[in-house]
Parts: C-alpha cells; sequence; structure tokens
C-alpha cells in the first residue's frame, strides 16, 4: 500500500513525471490534514509532514508555512465527518482559527491533500472568512504542473484499442441517448 | 438517587476510574480544541463526565460529533490520556438511526450498494468511459483510458463517491499524472468507495467489512499496490 505522498514522490524523484515551477508563481501554503499528520503517527508511529511540503515546492517557488503546523496543526474544522453532519454553524466557528492561520500567511493558494479539508477550504471557510486564497489538491497541483512527455503512435494506438475493447466488453455506448 | 458503579466493566466508554487521577484537569486540552465552549463544553469536561460515570449523558450529547476528532487534545495531554479515543468511541455507542446527517445511511448504502451514494455501476463504467473520451478527444492526452478491472495492474486505484457523483472532472487529476508516468493502474468496476464513513460513526464491524472488500479487489486483480487516494 502506498500513500499518495509516497507515489507522487516517486514520480517526480525517478523522473516519471516532469513538473514546470513557472505556471504557480503564487505564495502558497500547504495544510495538513489530522489524518495524514497527528492521527497517522498515533496509529501507525507515521505522519506525512515533509512530503507534501516537497512536493509542493516542487511545483511552487514561493512557500510559507502557517503556525502551528505538523503535530500542532489546526483542523480545518470539516474533520471526523462534520462536511457530512447537519453543524453547519459550529463547522464555519471551528473553522475561524484554521482561516486565521490562512490569512496570516498572506498566501495566495492552498494545498490540500485531503478531500475533505479542501472542501471545507475551499467551499466554506474562503466565503465565510473572505479569504481570497486559492485551494488545490496536491494531486490537482501536480497534474496542473505536468510537462508531459507525448506518447508515441504506437502508445496511443495500443491505448486506444484497448479503450475500445473496455468500452465492448463493458457493453458501454457513449452515443446512446440520455 | 442510585449509587453508581464505575469500573471498566460497567462503564460503556470503558473508562477506567482511575481517570479520575490521571488527568489532572489542567485544560490544556480545552485549551487548544477550536470548540471548547460550544454547549458550555469541552474535552477536559467530556473526560471529567466519564471518569463520573456520566456516559450515557455523553453518549447523547452533541459533543462527540461536533468535534473532528482532529486529535490535538490527546496529542496534547500531558497525562496520556485517550480523549480522541474515547469521543471516537462515544460516537460509536449512539443508536445508528440517531447517528446525526448522512454518515451512517452511507456506510449502511456501501454495505448494500458498493459505495456510499449509491451510484450503479452501469451509470459509473459510461462515466469512466465518456470522461475517458474526452481525455483522449478534448483534453490533449491522445490514448487515454481508465482501465476497470484490469488484472495484473502495478496499482489498484479505490474512488471518493462524491467525485463520480458531483465532480467527476476532478478525477481527471490523477488520470493525467497516471498518463504522465505511463503508470498501469485500474480501478474496480464495482466496489470501488475508498471513503469508508465508519471511521467516524465508530462502526468497527463495517469498517472491517468495507477494508476486506478492497483486499479481495488487490487479491482478485493480482495488483501488487493499493493507492487510496482519500
Amino acid at each position: 500500500m502506498v500513500s499518495i505522498f509516497e507515489l507522487l514522490k516517486e514520480y517526480i524523484e525517478t523522473g516519471r513525471i516532469k513538473l514546470d515551477k513557472s505556471i504557480h508563481k503564487e505564495l502558497t501554503t500547504v495544510h495538513d490534514p489530522c489524518n495524514y499528520g497527528r492521527k497517522g503517527m498515533k496509529a501507525f508511529g507515521e505522519a506525512f509532514f515533509e512530503e507534501p511540503r516537497w512536493i509542493t515546492q516542487q511545483c511552487c517557488e514561493n512557500y510559507v508555512e502557517m503556525h502551528p503546523n505538523r503535530m500542532n496543526n489546526f483542523c480545518c474544522g470539516a474533520g471526523g465527518g462534520a462536511w457530512a453532519m447537519p453543524y453547519e454553524a459550529e463547522r464555519i466557528y471551528y473553522g475561524r482559527v484554521k482561516a486565521k492561520q490562512l490569512m496570516d500567511t498572506k498566501a495566495k493558494m492552498v494545498i490540500a491533500p485531503c478531500h475533505n479539508c479542501r472542501d471545507q477550504i475551499m467551499k466554506s471557510l474562503t466565503k465565510e472568512f473572505d479569504l481570497g486564497i486559492e485551494t488545490k489538491y496536491l494531486w490537482e497541483l501536480v497534474a496542473d504542473s505536468l510537462i508531459i512527455d507525448p506518447w508515441t503512435e504506437e502508445e496511443i494506438k495500443k491505448g486506444n484499442e484497448l479503450r475500445e475493447a473496455q468500452n465492448e466488453k463493458n457493453e458501454v455506448d457513449l452515443d446512446q441517448e440520455w | 438517587m442510585e449509587p453508581l458503579t464505575i469500573n471498566r466493566k460497567e462503564s460503556r466508554l470503558r473508562v477506567a476510574p482511575e481517570w479520575a487521577d490521571v488527568c489532572f484537569t489542567c485544560g490544556t486540552c480545552a485549551g487548544g480544541c477550536p470548540i471548547t465552549g460550544i454547549d458550555g463544553m469541552d474535552p477536559r469536561k467530556a473526560v471529567r463526565m466519564a471518569a463520573l460515570g456520566l456516559d450515557q449523558e455523553l453518549i447523547d450529547s452533541r459533543f462527540p460529533w461536533i468535534c473532528t476528532l482532529c486529535g490535538r487534545c490527546e496529542y496534547a495531554c500531558p497525562q496520556g490520556v485517550e480523549i480522541l479515543k474515547m469521543l471516537r468511541r462515544a460516537r460509536g455507542l449512539r443508536e445508528r438511526d440517531k447517528v446525526p446527517g448522512p454518515i451512517h445511511k452511507g456506510v449502511v448504502m456501501d454495505l448494500e450498494r458498493g459505495n456510499n451514494l449509491g451510484i450503479p455501476k452501469d451509470d459509473f463504467l459510461f462515466l469512466l468511459a465518456d470522461l475517458s473520451k474526452e481525455m483522449d478527444e478534448d483534453d490533449g492526452l491522445p490514448g487515454f483510458y481508465a482501465p476497470v478491472d484490469k488484472k495484473g495492474a502495478n496499482i489498484l486505484v479505490t474512488v471518493n463517491s462524491k467525485e463520480p457523483f458531483g465532480e467527476p472532472d476532478d478525477m481527471k487529476f490523477w488520470w493525467k499524472i497516471f498518463y504522465a508516468a505511463r503508470e498501469d493502474w485500474t480501478v474496480p468496476s464495482e466496489q470501488w468507495e475508498g471513503v469508508n464513513w465508519g471511521l467516524f460513526s465508530g462502526d468497527d464491524e463495517s469498517m472491517k467489512t468495507l477494508v476486506g472488500r478492497i483486499v479481495e479487489h488487490l487479491e482478485r486483480l493480482e495488483c501488487k499496490t493499493l493507492l487510496l487516494p482519500e
């Protein structure tokens, strides 16, 4: 089993993917999700703190830390399923601490390595606290920074054949009217 | 008033009476918790309730659910009181039909239909094929497709059901990376959910079943590696 951090790091280190740092020039910070940090440390004796920072800095020149961070980081406010729960006012109140941390960095972009944290920061805190900040998943940042080595004619042909064979096998008809 | 017996066997939260001594009531936990004060509660008071045998009152309160189980209190506690573990256990002891919001319903849906939002297999396969065509034709990634149930693939990938349900284009971020890395990957056609809401509803039994399914996929498809992009 690999985490998203280990896989992305391996792709970058081994040169399987190449990244363009000139795309994201804005000041960028990284949010530490509780599950990959404190809780990972408690449950598995392993936390992912340095990896997301390193990966982000392979895509962005201008980086700034939030404080406190790592083991003492504040939750986005939507953890533990709170994003889905009917306690919206409490969730936003909780998130005021994260919002303040974000504002203090003066960053224009925040990288969230977790679905839940990204939704809370992007869809709730940015609006509620007028943060004026862009939120991206860590893998979204990497995808947006890719320099793709074009596939050969042969690779393309093989991909197309496999795609058609799969559609036929799964009886998927893309021309079907809905 | 009936006297209460508090010990590991009697206490539903399995909090031993010695917690009453272990916890210094210093308030470090409460001081660093963003929801201290809501409903007049904080982590220190929750520990006190458990130590005093007010298990049911804590289980019935909103506190374990407004808490995001972030674990900052437990990490900071100088005495090693397992506050997070206790609060998650309080969630698990709530009657299932009284679990707030869609979390328990999602678990039931996942057990019955293979994902938290009940997306049917045909719709899922159509969506993957449709997005694959877009990647190939419109997004400048010729030859791309999302391999389903591909035996022997290097990496098995699970899916967060919110993406096929409401934000399908967000699946393309990973797909683009796989395309660039020329990764040999696959996604299961059924029971592909990567979000295990049993973690949040305190339901270890269901959690185990759902994790077991992913292990079965790995064995059935002979995949070496699991990527859980959740």
